[in-house]
């Protein structure tokens, strides 16, 4: 499998990407962003097909319309973009944009699934180099910024009455999530950024009990949920990206069933 | 001097309503000082004002420290805290460290962790979820987080409101014996004015942001707030009583 130069490709630039979504999921969900994350893969998704239309690379068209879109909702207030009406119309306002900016150009219906469902053992070394220079930039600056994040994120009343630039914060924060949106739409597609930048941040809630913990094991379940995909993908004709999906699905509810036999036994134990 | 809180004519208004209509009072350095009134009054305002999160329009706050400028712990009225949110008290505690750029606490951090948790009673709680702690715990776990930088102030926004009777004690217990020992000035605001009575040096009672009769609010001191509980036969008044107190003395002391 490894003889291959697509399978390097698609495992090293899958690896780093569930890297960089295991450690900024664990942050989208102490934030409550996770449905701010779907609605930029699909700003990134017209992104791209605005992209394609123009002639230019597509990760281009995805960060511009995801960083433009960040610093429009770090303007606008998360809370107030979080509603459910904001965000359902946003979402498929988009989406339309996309499609039509794909009828206009002349790749259609290869390049819209390949953007709406990823395709990771597509991608060539001039991908791997974005991904990996991208990737390494997103996680030097969570790495940079983990207290004042950590801070914000999970005791945000503390960290306004500490004085810290909690507005900077948020809009610091959506700029990176952004890019990690645009990074990640090209492994798993816009309809599954979900699968890689929340499931794994949510599954590892159960198995863990501190925030770099959950860090930790959000970044090995995304990571060997790649594996898993890129494996059985290349062993069977079923897509990676269902592979991923189900790993990370199964992983999930495996942690809600962990949690509750940890529960019951405690109970027992106490009795 | 270190700790001491002066407030000069603060006004505060919001889309035109006045809320903090030229208060002034003074803290001194190692009081347990209560701010009691009831709701709508002002008193969280003025405690947010106090800690810069609200700019007045007009007066200003002046709060002296060690090194100049003070370094302010804060215990607010609520905390979202999700239950299934694995931070651990530890860790929650130490969020209230100086921001630094290196990821990971210094042994001296480490340190001060640990002190602010012995002071507090809950450093065995240190490798649980906060999520899982009790609501007292919880409590603790914030002071903690408030006193991890060894504060000049403290500000406590009804930190024990949420706390049974017992809870209630014991945590103002607490903050009397790290505000005498540590020599820390502690403002508190409280609607159980049996605590106040029993813990507060002294007091500024406040209503709608203002004196009923004079304009001006009222700084209260021990001989003010004896007359306070004594003209009444309530010794734990609730929100209720503290309103019919306050319209009691609408034409009289206020």
């Amino acid at each position: 499998m490894f003889q291959y130069d697509f399978m390097q490709h698609a495992f090293l630039a899958g690896t780093l990407v569930a890297l960089m979504c295991g450690t900024i999921g664990v942050f989208v969900m102490a934030r409550n962003l996770s449905f701010i994350a779907h609605t930029f893969s699909h700003i990134g998704f017209a992104g791209a097909s605005f992209a394609v239309y123009a002639g230019i690379d597509p990760l281009e068209g995805l960060l511009l319309f995801t960083l433009l879109s960040a610093l429009g909702v770090g303007q606008m207030g998360v809370k107030a973009f979080r509603r459910d009406a904001s965000v359902s119309v946003i979402l498929s306002f988009f989406l339309g944009l996309g499609i039509l900016f794909l009828s206009l150009s002349n790749k259609q219906s290869n390049f819209t699934a390949t953007l709406l469902f990823g395709s990771v053992v597509g991608i060539n070394m001039q991908d791997v180099w974005q991904i990996v220079g991208l990737t390494l930039l997103v996680l030097f600056v969570l790495a940079l910024g983990y207290r004042l994040l950590k801070f914000d994120s999970f005791d945000q009343v503390g960290a306004a009455a500490a004085g810290l630039p909690i507005r900077w914060i948020s809009v610091g924060f959506l700029l990176l999530m952004s890019v990690a949106v645009s990074v990640t739409v090209q492994i798993v597609g816009a309809l599954l950024v979900f699968v890689l930048m929340t499931v794994p941040a949510a599954a590892a809630r159960y198995f863990t009990q501190s925030v770099f913990a959950m860090i930790v094991v959000s970044s090995l379940l995304a990571a060997a949920g790649v594996w898993f995909g890129l494996v059985m993908g290349y062993y069977t004709s079923a897509p990676v990206s269902f592979y991923i999906a189900s790993f990370e699905a199964v992983m999930y509810f495996t942690g809600i069933t962990y949690q509750r036999l940890m529960l019951r036994y405690k109970k027992v134990r106490a009795s | 001097m270190t700790g001491e809180i002066r407030v000069d004519n603060l006004q505060v208004s919001f889309n035109g309503e006045t809320i903090l209509d030229h208060v002034s009072f003074q803290a001194n350095p190692g009081e347990m000082f209560a701010i009691i009134g009831p709701n709508g009054a002002g008193k969280s305002t003025l405690l947010k004002t106090i800690l810069g999160l609200i700019r007045p329009q007009g007066g200003h706050v002046s709060l002296e420290g060690e090194t100049g400028k003070p370094i302010v712990g804060y215990v607010p009225q609520s905390r979202t805290i999700d239950d299934e949110t694995p931070i651990q008290a530890g860790d929650f505690v130490s969020l209230g460290l100086k921001v630094r750029i290196i990821p990971w606490m210094s042994p001296s951090e480490r340190r001060s962790v640990k002190r602010a948790m012995e002071m507090t009673h809950t450093l065995h709680l240190a490798k649980k979820p906060i999520g899982k702690l009790s609501g007292g715990e919880r409590q603790r776990v914030f002071l903690a987080q408030a006193l991890v930088r060894a504060p000049d102030i403290l500000l406590l926004d009804e930190s024990t409101a949420n706390l049974d009777p017992n809870a209630q004690e014991q945590m103002m217990q607490l903050i009397k014996s790290v505000c005498h020992e540590h020599k820390v000035t502690v403002l508190f605001i409280s609607h159980d004015l049996h605590l106040v009575k029993e813990y507060a040096d002294r007091a500024l009672f406040m209503s709608r942001g203002h004196y009923e009769t004079g304009g001006v609010n009222h700084v209260m001191d021990n001989k003010a707030m004896e007359w306070l509980y004594h003209s009444t036969d309530h010794e734990k008044l609730g929100r209720r009583g503290l309103f019919e107190m306050d319209r009691e003395h609408k034409t009289g002391y206020f």
